[in-house]
């Protein structure tokens, strides 16, 4: 470290303050409790074309369902079910993870008559409503009589007196019907015709995407099993939440990393050992990339403020190109004295700085795209190379001092290039073309695309199983797809929503869907209430009315039982302020946009056609909208898959002037193979089976950084004699490979497709590289 | 202890074996006793005290039990009216016109109340001990049973019910919550093997 140039040393110095500058800024950020990552994946739409109501009601309700966990025990009858469900509840006692909903006191019923019973003159069912408006007088005294000489009157709300038509019971028998779950015994439970179960509802005190709490749920929930089946061996467990998939995907990815890491991190580290005999160099390929990543999250987050799940990862994975920097320095390195080092990089520097500009490009032209995800993976990207190649330039020298001999099997692996085949006229040439074309053909005629998100999700099928077990048996509304009503004010909105049941009351009676769970169901509108009240004032008012018939009948006075003064109407706030909104509550949303807006949950409308009818009734009414998340998902994947694609094809275009800059008319033989290499890949895929996502396009754009970079390096010296460059192309690519290329391996559907595309890819753009090199050096400049 | 005591335990004593609780030699001694036909027809009076009305409501009709699959209670004075409970529906009608309608899919608490009435006309002794601790008084021919109810959800609403009765449920005794009070007389009780003429398609 003698003869160290003085400006150099400065400037490492520097970049050291700056990499302790981010990496203060990091742990700041990511000790700040949770409000840098966004996992909202419809945040990544256009801004314009961003429904801030939907993505609002969106966030709330997932909200609401990602700490939710429903266990239901039981299966046989009601004894052994409480028993073992009275077993599972004790075993979570104690724990701090969930709060548990499974006992119920006496009281809350009677909690739900004194919150209604004081409106009971302003709530009908829409039976009774029919009935009011259609029977005459006299039928509806039979009825009245009936409920009064019937041998028991049966668990009905109040005296006859109050209530002759029984219209409280029959408004909350109606209610009653919107859910399957009751009380039993001071229990939640649930029974269908031969079977019951008690139902437990746990409350993760975390959220489902903050990893620990779903993964702590599991030991207790596995505990809650053993005691269940202690208490009742016939007993089955059901459970199913968004906690439980985010802990199997958590798990998965653990496993994963556990597998292909280990796997990739001792691929990689044996191979650096063979090379150069020494962990050197990959410590110090690790430390680049490591700048990279901190200087990058730290930039962006200065820039966006909140980043996006998604930018982390693709923007983490687009730094993987910075491993040929490394690669690159480490391979001209070898062999050399430590002072010859300074000379080295001098000659290097340049190349090294067109393969970061021709990568950086590619990466840039992301953020002329209009969507904020793509423009954050930009600079995040860009950015976080740029810090990792100059991280290459001013740390690696100076951390760089000891001897490098050149090892057998590096020699070995560099000789490999002066027995490449060669572009030229031979019989090779002529089989290779033919079966790029026959390929490229091929692929092109089995060819599709297909953004489905469904396709990504790969939960365990057992989860999977007792989700819809679940959903069956507690006839839960759809998540997925919903309404979204919202008024001027809560008056406007509870109206919205009635006209918006009434046609969907309509397509009910059509088969289209089996039913819906709405605020409004619970809280009329306060016209609806008025209506009600004044039809009841009609039968029941006056000489001719119900109330005197009734008194003629019994031959006795009968008094109304409508109140003397209109009570206050019910109102959404009173309710909310009640117990009795729990199980509803999460659907109304608040103050969104305009005006307080609520969700409108649907059950069984799981036909195409349903979707396209519940769609058009959205256009129809005024102030509703429909929210289809798999669909908005999977376009916004589709639109992003071809955005990238175009700025793809432009990156090739710059890329190619970029290198003509340096290389003249040699500039195609840099940018052939990759672009090769891509095509093949695509038609490799497609005759594989595999429709093309985004997933599959994005590495093509890592591809396009990466492959070029070989076309560089071999290009600067394509001498078959000089193997520096080839052994610096062959490790590069081997530890892309080892990194992205194993996941391929992976159980997740999306990094699956990445990896694999990313290991044909960079197989094929290292392995054509060499055959379109110049045969004789002074072809080339 | 003084003779008057003496005796009146003596007397408590003795009647003692009479008042049996809960027991299954009970259950099946009043089983063994009763009819439980698989059709049984009757006429019914009831009378019924609700609290706020000065007068008895006092009801006359007949009904129907089918064993298995459900009861049809008509009234038909002081007008006609009909309850038809099946294992799976509750249905209440006047003139054929449907006025209330309740499935036990939707509400499985119907099947208890569905089983209560079932057990209650028909004498199902298994029924009625699953539902009520009972107490019961056995002579030679006739029996008194009075029931109190075992689970919350029927002691919300209904307190005790007396039954008495020999080879037929003869008068039935139903004590609410809410202070009704119902009694009911059960005459021309009639069992058969089937359906009577009347009787096609009552439960279908």
């Amino acid at each position: 470290m003698t003869n160290t140039p003085r400006g150099l040393r400065w400037l490492a110095f520097i970049w050291l303050a700056w990499a302790l500058l981010c990496l203060g800024h990091n742990a700041w950020l990511w000790t700040r409790s949770g409000t840098l990552l966004d996992t909202d994946v419809l945040a990544m739409l256009p801004q314009d074309e961003r429904d801030p109501l939907a993505a609002g009601a969106t966030r709330l309700m997932a909200s609401a369902a990602e700490r939710r966990v429903i266990v239901l025990v039981g299966g046989g009858d009601w004894p052994a079910a409480r028993r073992a469900g009275d077993a599972f509840a004790a075993s979570l006692a104690g724990q701090t993870v969930a709060t548990l909903r499974y006992r119920v006191d006496d009281q809350a019923q009677q909690t739900w008559l004194d919150f209604y019973a004081p409106h009971r003159a302003a709530l009908l069912s829409a039976a009774t409503r029919e009935q009011l408006t259609q029977q005459t007088t006299p039928q509806l005294a039979d009825q009245a009589l009936a409920w009064l000489y019937q041998p028991v009157a049966g668990p009905r709300v109040g005296r006859w007196a109050d209530d002759p038509l029984n219209l409280l019971g029959q408004w909350l028998a109606e209610r009653s019907q919107l859910s399957r779950v009751r009380v039993l015994d001071g229990r939640l439970a649930l029974q269908d015709s031969t079977q019951a179960y008690a139902v437990l509802m746990l409350e993760l005190q975390a959220s489902a995407f903050d990893i620990a709490g779903p993964q702590a749920l599991q030991p207790l929930l596995a505990k809650g099993r053993a005691a269940a089946l202690q208490a009742s061996p016939q007993a089955q467990v059901i459970q199913g939440g968004v906690p439980l998939f985010a802990a199997a995907a958590a798990a998965q990815a653990q496993h994963e990393m556990h597998t292909i890491g280990i796997g990739s991190l001792v691929g990689i580290v044996l191979l650096t050992l063979l090379v150069f005999r020494s962990l050197r160099p990959r410590l110090l390929v690790t430390l680049s990339m490591a700048v990279g990543l901190l200087t990058a999250i730290t930039v962006s987050a200065l820039v966006f403020q909140r980043l996006h799940l998604i930018t982390l990862v693709f923007g983490a994975s687009l730094l993987g190109v910075a491993e040929n920097y490394g690669s690159n320095y480490f391979s001209a390195r070898l062999g050399l004295a430590p002072e010859q080092r300074w000379q080295m990089l001098r000659e290097q520097a340049p190349v090294m700085g067109l393969a970061m500009l021709t990568t950086v490009i590619g990466y840039a032209l992301l953020a002329l795209t209009p969507f904020p995800g793509l423009q954050q993976i930009a600079v995040f990207s860009a950015v976080g190379l740029l810090a990792a190649f100059v991280t290459v330039l001013l740390w690696f020298p100076l951390l760089d001092g000891g001897q490098m001999q050149p090892t057998r099997f590096a020699r070995w692996l560099g000789g490999w290039r002066a027995r490449w085949p060669q572009w030229g006229r031979q019989p090779v040439t002529a089989l290779g073309v033919a079966a790029v074309v026959i390929v490229t053909a091929a692929g092109a005629w089995r060819f599709q695309a297909n953004d489905d998100i469904r396709q990504l999700q790969n939960a365990p099928a057992a989860l999977v199983q007792d989700q819809r077990e679940l959903g069956r048996l507690m006839d839960l509304p759809g998540v997925a797809q919903f309404f979204i009503v919202q008024g001027q004010d809560e008056q406007q909105l509870l109206a919205r929503e009635e006209a918006l049941t009434n046609r969907l009351r309509a397509l009910q009676g059509a088969g289209q869907l089996r039913g819906w769970q709405a605020v409004s169901d619970w809280v009329p509108s306060a016209a609806r209430q008025a209506q009600d009240l004044a039809l009841l004032h009609q039968r029941f008012d006056g000489e001719a009315g119900l109330t005197a018939l009734l008194a003629q009948r019994l031959e006795q006075p009968v008094d109304s039982p409508l109140p003397a003064q209109a009570p206050p109407a019910l109102t959404l706030q009173a309710w909310l302020a009640s117990p009795v909104s729990e199980p509803l509550r999460h659907q109304s949303l608040g103050h969104l946009g305009d005006g307080p807006a609520s969700a409108v949950l649907l059950r069984g409308a799981e036909s195409a056609e349903a979707r396209t009818r519940l769609a058009a009734l959205a256009t129809e009414l005024p102030g509703v909208r429909w929210v289809d998340k798999v669909a908005d998902v999977s376009s916004l994947l589709g639109r992003y898959r071809v955005r990238m694609s175009g700025v793809i094809l432009l990156a090739y275009a710059l890329v190619w002037a970029a290198l003509a800059w340096r290389f003249g008319r040699a500039a195609w033989r840099a940018l052939l193979p990759t672009a090769l290499a891509s095509v093949l890949t695509v038609a490799l895929l497609a005759l594989a089976g595999q429709p093309l996502q985004l997933f599959h396009v994005l590495p093509l754009l890592i591809l396009l950084g990466l492959g070029v970079d070989y076309g560089i390096f071999l290009l600067e010296r394509p001498a078959p004699e000089a193997t520096r460059p080839f052994l610096s192309v062959t490790l590069a690519a081997a530890c892309t490979l080892l990194s992205f290329g194993l996941l391929a391996l992976s159980g997740t559907p999306a990094l699956r497709a990445f990896g694999l595309t990313l290991l044909i890819g960079v197989t094929l753009a290292w392995a054509l590289t060499p055959v379109f090199l110049p045969r004789s050096p002074s072809s080339s400049n | 202890m003084k003779r008057r005591d003496l005796l009146a335990a003596a007397v408590a004593f003795s009647t003692w074996p009479a008042w049996a609780e809960d027991s299954a030699a009970l259950v099946r001694e009043l089983q063994s006793r009763l009819t439980q036909p698989a059709w049984l027809h009757g006429e019914f009076e009831q009378g019924k005290q609700v609290p706020g009305f000065k007068k008895p409501l006092v009801s006359r009709g007949d009904f129907v039990v089918a064993r298995g699959k459900g009861v049809v209670w008509r009234t038909k004075q002081p007008f006609a009216s009909e309850l038809r409970l099946t294992r799976d529906q509750v249905r209440a009608s006047q003139n054929g016109v449907t006025s209330f309608q309740l499935d036990a899919s939707r509400e499985p608490a119907l099947r208890t109340i569905n089983t209560l009435m079932f057990a209650l006309l028909n004498g199902d002794m298994a029924s009625l001990a699953e539902l009520f601790t009972l107490q019961a008084q056995l002579q030679p021919r006739t029996w008194q049973l009075a029931l109190t109810p075992r689970q919350p959800a029927l002691q919300q609403f209904l307190q005790r019910v007396e039954l008495e009765g020999d080879a037929f449920v003869r008068r039935l005794v139903i004590l609410e919550t809410s202070g009704d009070r119902s009694t009911i007389a059960f005459s021309n009780l009639r069992a058969d093997a089937a359906p009577g003429a009347g009787d096609a398609g009552l439960f279908e």
